[in-house]
This record gives structure tokens, sequence and C-alpha cells, in this order.
């Protein structure tokens, strides 16, 4: 194991470590930001794979934004919620177990026939990625999004009132 | 710089699952909303992490970056809608406990 794989180990043990953070800790707050700390770790192995613009969505618009009102609404809302742990949870556990198992064997399976790209041959091109009209149309698509987004939120608002 | 080995995968995915898993228990073990947005954005941060490997393949990689795109704004919404709902659940309810949530879903 070189130093380059024992750098990734770390970097995803450590998430791993806060993740636990989240579930251990009683109080909201330290919770949010056990679970900012995670995501942090997660967009660094997208920067340990020299995947910088995804290590900037992350940090920005989930950790900065969503992150952030996260902490503070867990900061108004500080209590000592009660446990409630049930056996059931094993069963989505052994499901999710056996497909991760299933991409780690087809992967390595499937390695062999591929060509393995170094992370500097990737480049980055949003126009280029799919055809102009499609990216034309995942643009439209995704204002519609916040649009809608918004609209839900202006009637949830107005229900929420009345 | 690191060219992506089997081994890398493994770390990757088995980091991914944990993150999930501790997502889902602590998903389920919630009695509070709040602890709910929580554990569902560390969801979300596991999916992003399993998408790592979708980059390691050449005529993949920007349909890779286009989906870590599409996913990140939609989870961003989602989470959006969901603490705009927690902040109306205490307007209503004057309560933010899972349990004071009496419409929508089966009844255990």
């Amino acid at each position: 194991m070189n130093a380059d794989m024992l750098l990734l180990s770390a970097l995803a043990g450590i998430a791993v470590v806060f993740a636990l953070g989240v579930l251990l800790s009683k109080d909201n707050f330290y919770s949010a930001l056990y679970m900012a700390a995670t995501l942090v770790f997660v967009a660094t192995v997208y920067a340990f794979f020299n995947l910088q613009p995804v290590f900037v969505l992350i940090l920005f618009v989930f950790v900065g934004a969503i992150g952030i009102v996260t902490v503070a609404l867990a900061a108004t809302y500080r209590s000592d919620p009660e446990r409630q742990i049930s056996r059931l949870w094993a069963v989505p556990v052994a499901i999710t177990a056996f497909f991760v198992s299933l991409a780690i064997a087809t992967y390595s399976y499937s390695a062999l026939n591929l060509q393995p790209v170094s992370s500097s041959a990737i480049e980055f091109e949003l126009m280029n990625f799919i055809p102009l009209t499609e990216y034309m149309l995942l643009v439209v698509f995704l204002i519609s999004l916040v649009v809608l987004l918004l609209l839900s939120v202006l009637k949830i608002s107005v229900g929420g009132r009345s | 710089m690191v060219a992506m080995d089997i081994i890398s995968v493994s770390i990757i995915y088995v980091a991914a699952f944990a993150i999930l898993l501790i997502g889902y228990l602590a998903a389920i073990s919630s009695k509070d909303a709040v602890r709910l947005l929580i554990s569902l954005e560390m969801m979300f941060g596991a999916i992003f992490m399993a998408l790592i490997p979708l980059f390691s393949v050449a005529h993949l990689a920007n349909t890779a970056f286009g989906i870590a795109l599409v996913t990140i704004f939609a989870s961003s919404g989602e989470l959006l809608i969901l603490i705009c709902a927690i902040t109306l659940l205490d307007l209503q309810k004057k309560d933010i406990h899972t349990s004071s949530i009496t419409i929508g879903g089966d009844e255990l």
C-alpha cells in the first residue's frame, strides 16, 4: 500500500468517523457540525483525484449553503431526542451490501477491459459533455426545477399560514 | 495524482456504504425533524462519494460531471424544501418531533 492509498484510506476513514459522530452525538448542533465535516471530507476525496470542479460545487453549494442553514437550524432546535432503533434496518443493510459487493465485483471484472484514465486527462467542457440542444434543454430543466421549488415553497407557506 | 485502481474503488465504495448505513440508522433512530434532515444530507454525501468511480472511465467523465452537477443542485433544492417544511411544521404544531406529523405515510 503506497502513500496515496494510505492518504485515500485516511480521508475516507475520517469521513466515516465524523459520520459516526452524527449518529452518536445527542445534540443536534454538534450532529450538524459533524455532518458538515463529513461532507467536507467527501469533497476532499474528489480533490484527491484532482476533480476540482466537483470539489468546489460540493463545498460551496452543499456545505456552504445547505450545510450552514442546517447548522443554524440545528442550533435553533437544540434538543436531546429519544432514541428509537429498530432491528428492521438490517434488511436494507443486507440489500445495500449485496449491491455494493456486486458493484465492486463488476468493476473489478470490467477494469480488465477498460483503459485507465489519469485525472489530468479529464477535461471538463460544460458545453461539450452533451450536444448543444440537450445542454440548453438541461439548463431550461434546471431553471424550471428552481421555479417549481419556489412555487412549492410559496404554496406550502400559504397553506401553513391559513 | 492517483490512477483509480480496484483498491481505490473498493475504499471509496466501502466508505460510501458505511456513511450511507450510518445515515440510514440516524434517520430511523431520529425522532426529530432536524436530525432527519442531517441524516438525509449525510446520505446525499454518501451518494456523491459513490459517484467518484464513474470519473475513472474516460468516455464517461464528462457525463459523470453532468450527473454530479444535476445531483448536487437537485438534492440542494430538495433539502431547502425540507428546511422550509420543518420551519412550517414548527409554525403549525409548535413541535418538530416526527411523532407530531400525522399526515402522510402509513401508520406503523
